[in-house]
């Protein structure tokens, strides 16, 4: 464009050449990096996230059932309402879901604001509350959600776009407390149950108690996989295939749903009944097993509680609560993981040993004095009964204690001579206590925590626990129990600390003696004493015993079978057995202190037991029966369909708490009134048909 | 002192203040009217291309993105014919308004502004429209410069031409110097408050363009780039800067540092436009845009479509167009009175920056500051503010041909 001649000519074209300079370098600068970047550049970057990748939301399978050895449901699935927000569709509407969560919010009794926090992802930015799920999974925001509130969303779907109900199962229990400790519970899954197994999802359910615990492998099931594609900014454009859960399969139990709720039921009355006779009955147990499979029919445990605390988590004010010992501690399973010591039901044992190696016969009469000074001290028989020169019959008849204390001090004193002469000592008692399975866990299939091993005292523990605790005896001693008000017991407490202090590591003929009636260091869990007098019964099998009986796939089809073990046979000839029976079969009536509560009843002759009372140290006695029945017998042995033990804390003798508690359970088996609440009066002996599972519908 | 006489018989007869309908049709700068529809048709294509799967994938219309920008564009167009018809003295009234208006803007997003990106600069006005005052700003600011150079020249002229009709070069006095200082101090502290820095960095840089055009001594030029130097390593030293801006700064310098962090749009624009070759992948076959990898593809990042799916050649081309843009707009400068050249040249060096500055961060040579590509990136506020520049442009160059 020329320029006019007569125009003021630019005054700054030198400036503006800056400009022009300022601009062609920049624009040669961004030629010469794009020229670089586009083609020089020999190390180009490349893309290494995919295009497309896939996210799993996990499907969590539903729990297996547990089922009675005839099938029935003792832990069920419900299905209840969830409601879950996807926020991904949040985000991708006009208001990022503004609206929705105002509306959802009021329905839920929470506000938008926390609504909008709970279902925002977590992250070092986000702090709590927040969704520590994947990113793109749907939020939960309302379990087992009232019926108003998914009618509401699911009638008006349209206000609710990216907010469903979907259907999940959580366990039920539909007799309630019903066999809760052997039972279990479950519990959400931690970061160490993750750590321990990989595949556990956040979304899973993990059994941390009882048989839930036991077999949780096989009750838990295969989670289902929903595949869900993303793009790189992690939102969902699309769903992809979709692997259903796959239900656990169903654990049948050899638990007979009639008998567990009869012992139960019979526990709680005596309970209450030895309560009314002002006794304090803090608890009780009842053990019914199958002596000829080693199968567990029934266990109870008083007090109990309800499993349903535990769905969706147990708040610390309810857990408080279940283990509470002034409340009993109700979660503690007394059937199973109780130690007591076991009274006069401890002289099957005893006798065993005495007869198997020849320290008394079964035709000679011994002394039952009213009492007997061993090692110093006096003992005596229970209310200091009488008796002369009895047989062994009628010493078990009767339960008379000093009948069994001379020949057990003998044993001891016996065995200090040993020892003198420097050979090893003996301890027959002992031996024969660890052969019918004292200080050992039962093996039952429940937790190793949940199986109590019971104790007895013998000189190498007696020394090493000495050597262990010698500086706290001595300190005791020397205290002298200040705290205690009561001026005998703490004179007794004191005296005991001192003896500990000095002569702790000694063991004395009173101490065979105790053991020798169940008391002292012994003691044993009622499910124990029941393996104990199964042995009795089966020729001298101990059981590892089993609650499990098979596993059922959702199909219907036996996955496999559970079979007790032999864990070992106590060394007792089978006529001892013949002899132990007929001694304490309640046919001999009056003879036989466990009889006295059958006396009369139409099974009288086709049952047997041995009470135990068992003295504890400050406290009420503990009442014991161990029974069997209904008996056949056949050249002499004695064969039974049930070993029955039942055991109440602080409620007196065992034929008056026990007796009659064992009875209404012996009524309800053997059909006293009626039909019997187990047919045939036998243990079932093939596993139920288990109907193939209805597939849980889920999302 | 035009090239056409006027009648000497009709001295008092007022020049209308829109041009008169005959000139109305002529005096265009074609070829720069057309470079700008040019880039605004290729960011139209550009944006369609970095929207269209995203839409897809949340079930909205793939083409929404690409009809509001063509109509921007169209609205823009209709702004630049208005301002084309711009004569000097609307210029003058037109300079502080825009200044005021943008101003008011600036001060409005605080308290009714909404927050993108982590900067609160968008005044919502409804129907999904969101204005950014600081786009307008750059406009009001140069406008504005350029009146009060010119205003204080022909005052001083006035004052001295009767004695001495000296030639106009003289430079701007030092009250002059500190009175534009304190027109872009303002709006900057503004904007930098809101926080967006590289609004702040193109105001400061038209603003520059703006005092070297008007002439000021190479003193103040080079006094005032020290300080600028001096305030960003206090700004970076003190604190000033917003955490997230220091990172996107230091990312910069240090890219491979934190992929998935400050410097992941930076790394993920750089796979796309390594991607793209000479030819490019081709438009719609991008797999780096279509699989959404670059955050803010179809506005700070829109240069990396263009680098992917059209490589060298439609990189390459972009760039030519922003120089040939910038070489038309010389051209007006050059030919232009003083008002004229210093509104052309602050427009010049606005756009030029921006794009460097936009470019250079698709291609990691500068750091990532959040300023659009005028023309090419979606975005109403700034398209609208670009129509106007070039009417502007358009209507310097109409002037300078009387």
């Amino acid at each position: 464009m020329a320029s006019a001649p007569f125009r003021r000519r630019p005054p700054t074209a030198r400036r503006l050449g800056i400009v022009v300079a300022l601009v062609v370098s920049m624009m040669l600068t961004l030629f010469a990096r794009l020229y670089y970047v586009q083609l020089l550049d020999p190390h180009k970057p490349v893309q290494s996230a995919h295009l497309l990748h896939d996210g799993v939301i996990v499907v969590p399978a539903p729990r297996g059932l547990i089922v009675d050895a005839r099938g029935r449901a003792l832990v069920a699935n419900t299905s209840v309402q969830e409601i879950t927000v996807n926020r991904d569709l949040l985000q991708a509407r006009p208001d990022k879901g503004r609206s929705v969560l105002a509306k959802l919010a009021p329905l839920l009794d929470t506000t938008a604001a926390a609504l909008a926090k709970e279902i925002t992802p977590c992250s070092p930015t986000v702090p709590a509350p927040c969704w520590t799920g994947e990113p793109y999974a749907p939020v939960p925001v309302a379990t087992d959600a009232p019926t108003r509130v998914v009618l509401a969303v699911s009638e008006h779907r349209e206000d609710f776009p990216g907010v469903t109900v979907q259907t999940v199962t959580l366990p039920r229990y539909p007799y309630g407390s019903l066999a809760a400790h052997v039972l279990g519970y479950v519990s959400d899954i931690t970061a160490a149950d993750q750590k321990a197994n990989k595949t556990l999802n956040d979304a899973d359910t993990i059994g941390v108690s009882g048989l839930e615990e036991q077999y949780d492998a096989v009750l838990r099931g295969v989670d289902g996989q929903q595949l869900v594609a993303l793009n790189p900014q992690g939102y969902t454009v699309g769903t992809g295939h979709q692997v259903p859960a796959k239900q656990g399969d169903t654990l049948v139990t050899s638990i007979d749903l009639d008998v567990q709720k009869l012992a139960e039921s019979s526990l709680r009355q005596q309970i209450a009944d030895s309560r009314r006779a002002g006794k304090p009955a803090t608890g009780g147990a009842v053990i019914v097993m199958d002596p000829n499979t080693g199968r567990i029919i029934a266990a109870a445990s008083y007090p109990t509680y309800d499993p349903s605390l535990f769905v969706g988590g147990i708040s610390q004010a309810d857990y408080a609560a279940l283990t509470n010992p002034a409340a009993g501690t109700p979660l503690l399973d007394r059937a199973i993981a109780g130690e007591y010591a076991p009274g006069s039901t401890f002289k099957l044992i005893t006798t065993s040993s005495l007869v198997m190696h020849h320290e008394i016969n079964l035709h000679d009469t011994y002394g039952c004095p009213g009492s007997l000074t061993i090692d110093g001290r006096v003992k005596t028989n229970y209310d200091s009964e009488v008796l002369g020169d009895i047989t062994l019959r009628d010493a078990l008849g009767y339960s008379c204690d000093t009948f069994f204390y001379r020949p057990t001090a003998e044993e001891y004193y016996a065995d200090q001579r040993r020892i003198a002469k420097g050979q090893p000592a003996r301890e027959y008692l002992q031996r024969m206590a660890a052969d019918y399975g004292v200080g050992r866990a039962p093996q039952v299939d429940l937790p190793v925590g949940e199986q109590s091993a019971g104790s007895f005292a013998d000189r190498e523990t007696r020394l090493a626990r000495w050597k262990a605790n010698r500086a706290e005896y001595c300190a005791q001693g020397r205290r002298g129990y200040p705290t205690i008000s009561n001026p005998t017991d703490r004179a007794y407490l004191t005296a005991l600390a001192n003896e500990n202090c000095t002569d702790g590591w000694r063991y004395r003929a009173g101490d065979n003696a105790d053991m020798s009636i169940g008391q002292g260091e012994t003691t044993m869990s009622p499910l124990q004493l029941a393996l104990a007098y199964s042995a009795l019964l089966n020729g001298g099998r101990i059981w590892e015993p089993t609650l499990g009986w098979g596993v059922v796939d959702a199909a219907g089809h036996v996955v496999r079978t559970i079979a007790p073990h032999v864990h070992n046979r106590v060394p007792v000839s089978q006529s001892l057995f013949n002899y132990i029976t007929k001694s304490l079969d309640f046919s001999r009536g009056w003879a036989v202190s466990g009889a006295f509560a059958y006396i009369g009843s139409k099974y009288q002759n086709r049952i047997g037991g041995k009470t135990g009372t068992a003295e504890v140290f400050g406290k009420g006695d503990t009442s014991w029966l161990a029974t069997w029945g209904p008996t056949t017998k056949r050249h002499g042995v004695t064969k039974a369909k049930f070993v029955i033990v039942g055991m109440v804390e602080q409620a007196g003798t065992g034929a008056t708490a026990a007796g009659p508690m064992l009875k209404r359970i012996w009524d309800g088996i053997l059909g006293a009134n009626g039909a019997p609440v187990i047919p045939g009066s036998k243990a079932e002996t093939r596993l139920p048909k288990i109907a193939p599972q209805v597939t849980v519908a889920r999302r | 002192m035009t090239s056409t006489a006027r009648d000497p018989r009709a001295p008092f007869v007022l020049t209308p203040p829109v041009m008169s309908l005959e000139r109305r049709t002529r005096g265009y700068d074609i070829p720069l009217a057309l470079i700008a529809l040019v880039l605004s048709l290729i960011g139209a294509l550009l944006v369609w291309a970095a929207t269209r799967d995203q839409q897809l994938a949340q079930g909205a219309n793939p083409q929404a993105f690409l009809y509001r920008h063509l109509f921007n564009v169209v609205i823009a167009t209709g702004l630049m014919l208005a301002a084309a018809r711009l004569d000097a003295r609307l210029l003058r009234l037109f300079g502080p308004v825009v200044y005021l208006a943008s101003l008011g803007g600036l001060v409005a997003v605080f308290a009714v502004g909404t927050t993108i990106n982590g900067a609160q600069a968008w005044i919502r006005v409804g129907g999904g429209f969101e204005l950014q005052p600081s786009e307008f700003m750059k406009l009001g600011l140069i406008v504005g410069m350029a009146v009060l150079f010119t205003r204080r020249a022909d005052e001083r002229r006035s004052r001295s031409d009767r004695a001495d009709e000296r030639d106009g070069d003289e430079p701007p006095s030092t009250t002059d110097v500190l009175l534009a200082i304190g027109l872009i101090a303002v709006p900057l502290a503004l904007i930098m408050l809101q926080p967006d820095l590289g609004s702040a960095m193109v105001l400061a840089c038209a603003t520059f363009g703006v005092l070297i055009a008007a002439g000021v001594r190479a003193r103040w030029t080079v006094g005032l780039i020290a300080l600028g130097v001096l305030a960003a390593i206090i700004s970076v030293k003190a604190g000033v800067l917003q955490g997230y801006q220091l990172e996107r700064v230091t990312s910069f310098t240090h890219p491979n540092h934190d992929v998935q962090g400050a410097a992941y749009n930076v790394t993920q624009a750089h796979i796309a436009i390594a991607d793209g070759g000479l030819f490019g992948t081709g438009l719609f076959r991008g797999p780096q845009t279509n699989g959404g990898f670059v955050p803010e593809q179809q506005t700070d990042f829109i240069f990396s479509v263009a680098g992917e799916e059209f490589g060298l050649l439609g990189g390459g081309l972009v760039v030519a167009l922003f120089g040939a843009l910038c070489w038309r707009g010389l051209r007006i400068a050059r030919d232009a009175d003083d008002a004229g050249r210093l509104v052309a040249v602050g427009i010049v060096c606005w756009f030029a920056f921006q794009a460097f500055q936009n470019i250079g961060m698709n291609l990691g040579l500068t750091p990532v500051t959040g300023v659009p590509l005028p023309f090419v990136s979606y975005g109403g506020s700034s398209m609208f503010a670009q129509g106007l520049a070039i009417g502007l442009l358009q209507a310097v160059h109409r002037r300078s041909l009387d």
